[in-house]
């Protein structure tokens, strides 16, 4: 079975550079809070944002990744995805 | 929220986080109903909390298994077309649903959830040693697996759930994919789909950031220390514990539904 060695890097690491800077930014905001901080709602705000965008994120490596082997199937599916994401995202916003 | 509340929502999300990686599913079918029993949250808003918690599982943990070179990028993209679309439907869906419905919806769940986890404890008795390299394969039967790929998207925007216990079995039995590499893959497709309906959900204003942050924080820690133990720990203790408390949460769902709560 051969996996794609560079795209499985690319992509592991956006997942954990997102994890990590979310998870950073939410305790910062969490222990700011517990000494009544003024920046504590904005900190971890921001810490749940970077995480709910880091699955699109990921979407738009992978996709570059695609881009990068020339493999024009997959970014179309990938770019599919996006849109689909993308869609949800206004939707939500309208209704 | 007073300090307390936050320090026991911490701790929950760890609890959550912890299992979930153990067991391999996504702490949301445990974080919804606990926040819409013993919280007062309305339904809606713990669904949204627990879709949060379900992508900072899924990218916590999937960037481990991508590493490894375990997860099938090219299959998990394929079958996002339809999760997130699923997703998305039942996201919208959603919204005009009324609270009690929805809690029946989910007690009905737990309960599945509850016995199919129960089965397979049973017949876990005699532990199946998983293989260590994994067999050259090709993914197969496509349209069925973006059929199911569709409706587990559905659950998780309905549900706040992955949807893992749908696509797993769907990719190992009928897709021909070894099990390791459809759980990990499942597992990456998750943060997607879960981000799908989030999206929805936080335009609705349904995502409390009070709610989710400490939450969050408490299933990161909880489930990358789940994924660093799950070798030692015997998975049919843990399988025979989220028996018990998806048990006991069904029936404190459908007890709350009999004395006219969740309105």
């Amino acid at each position: 079975m051969n996996r794609d060695v560079a795209a499985d890097h690319l992509l592991a690491l956006t997942l954990k550079a997102g994890a990590y800077t979310a998870f950073a930014l939410i305790v910062a905001g969490l222990m700011c809070s517990a000494i009544s901080a003024p920046a504590a709602e904005i900190v971890t705000k921001i810490g749940v944002l970077v995480l709910l965008a880091t699955p699109a994120l990921r979407i738009v490596v992978a996709a570059i990744q695609f881009l990068r082997e020339r493999d024009t199937k997959f970014v179309l599916i990938s770019l599919g995805v996006l849109c689909v994401v993308a869609l949800a995202f206004f939707l939500g916003v309208e209704v | 929220m007073t300090a307390e509340t936050t320090l026991l929502l911490v701790l929950l999300g760890l609890l959550a986080g912890g299992f979930g990686a153990l067991a391999g599913v996504g702490g949301g079918i445990i974080i919804t109903p606990l926040l819409a029993i013993y919280f007062g949250l309305p339904m809606h808003q713990a669904i949204g909390v627990s879709l949060v918690c379900v992508i900072a599982t899924s990218t916590a943990t999937s960037s481990l298994y991508v590493e490894r070179h375990i997860t099938d990028i090219r299959l998990g993209m394929t079958l996002e077309l339809a999760t997130t679309f699923g997703a998305m439907i039942a996201a919208l869906v959603a919204q005009h649903i009324n609270r009690r419905t929805l809690a029946l919806l989910f007690a009905c769940f737990l309960l599945y959830s509850c016995l199919s986890m129960a089965r397979k404890a049973w017949s876990k008795r005699t532990q199946e040693k998983e293989e260590e390299v994994l067999p050259d394969y090709q993914p197969q039967n496509y349209p069925l697996g973006m059929g199911a790929a569709l409706i587990a998207g559905g659950f998780s925007g309905l549900l706040g759930i992955g949807g893992g216990p749908v696509k797993v079995p769907v990719m190992y039995l009928f897709m021909k994919v070894p099990l390791r590499v459809a759980t990990a893959t499942s597992n990456f497709m998750i943060g997607v789909t879960a981000a799908t309906s989030a999206y929805v959900y936080w335009g609705r204003g349904d995502v409390a950031i009070a709610v989710a942050a400490p939450l969050v924080a408490g299933v990161f820690a909880g489930s990358l220390a789940g994924a660093r133990f799950s070798a030692r720990v015997k998975p049919l203790y843990i399988l025979l514990l989220l028996v018990a408390v998806t048990g006991w949460l069904a029936a404190e769902m459908i007890l709350k539904l009999l004395s006219r709560g969740f309105r």
